[in-house]
């Protein structure tokens, strides 16, 4: 078995979305991008072709709740740090029965019981005075955990990232 | 021996996760063990209360908690907290729900009430 907290590929096939699709953005599919900065668990950027976020989640097989990792990754990682709210921070637990046969029998085989806990941190578009809309955006170009998370005007298909200046696509 | 008592499933209207999803799944769980279901709306002040409650003690609790989530009350006192939605997308909750219905400790739930 696993030491506590990392997420085998089998829990993270079943964990993850089949169909996930950048909405008010672009409607183009988005990809699941894996980063390992974040130890021992599971990061995972869920973003369009344009580097429109729709959620960050973080996993660890482990019934403690991993957001104390996540707050302080995701504040040091996004311009400006005081985006990220606590309260737009939500966990939610997988027991085993909701993640098919596969993960089900996987996770029975454990005692004492284990659940994955994930993290979620979803920013919702927001309105500025003017009334543009902003919306959370992600370049992945920067050192070693190569991610940078800032909110830019949400009409914009792939905008500048402010720290390299360099267009998400 | 403890049996299945009731299914609460905490919710609001407008999220659609909940409303049709998680309502007709729902049933369709409570039904096949034979037990009534319980809609707790967060947006019902007088239901707001019990769900925060339930949420806080068994649940997938935060500041602003997910929705929906699902709990099976136990005829013994225990709560048991079955699921929670996918923030992902929707028709990842509903996966979740259809894997749920056919999983293996439902299949031994309904047997044991039935044996």
């Amino acid at each position: 078995m696993r030491r506590t907290g990392v997420v085998p590929p089998l829990l993270r096939r079943a964990l993850a979305p089949r169909t996930p699709h950048c909405h008010r953005h672009c409607d183009r599919p988005q990809r699941g991008h894996n980063l390992r900065a974040l130890a021992p668990g599971w990061l995972c950027v869920y973003a369009c072709p344009g580097g429109a976020v729709s959620v960050i989640t973080y996993s660890e097989w482990s019934n403690a709740d991993p957001t104390a990792r996540l707050l302080p990754f995701v504040r040091a990682h996004t311009t400006p740090a005081t985006l990220v709210r606590r309260r737009d921070l939500r966990l939610a637990r997988r027991h085993g029965p909701e993640l098919g046969a596969e993960a089900e029998r996987y996770l029975a085989r454990v005692h004492p019981p284990r659940a994955v806990s994930t993290v979620y941190w979803r920013l919702y578009p927001f309105k500025k005075k003017d009334g543009t809309v902003f919306r959370l955006f992600v370049c992945f170009r920067h050192g070693t955990e190569r991610v940078q998370f800032f909110v830019a005007p949400g009409n914009i298909m792939s905008p500048p990232c402010p720290k390299c200046r360099v267009r998400t696509r | 021996m403890a049996e299945p008592k009731r299914l609460t499933i905490v919710l609001a209207p407008w999220c659609p996760h909940c409303e049709p999803l998680s309502v007709t799944e729902g049933n369709r769980l409570a039904r096949r063990l034979k037990i009534p279901l319980r809609l707790l709306d967060i947006d019902h002040a007088a239901q707001e209360k019990e769900a925060d409650r339930l949420v806080r003690r068994y649940g997938d609790s935060a500041p602003d908690y997910l929705i929906p989530q699902v709990f099976l009350e136990w005829s013994d006192g225990r709560v048991q907290h079955l699921l929670t939605g996918f923030s992902e997308e929707v028709p990842r909750t509903a996966r979740a729900w259809a894997d749920l219905l056919r999983s293996a400790w439902l299949r031994t739930l309904i047997r044991g009430a039935s044996g």
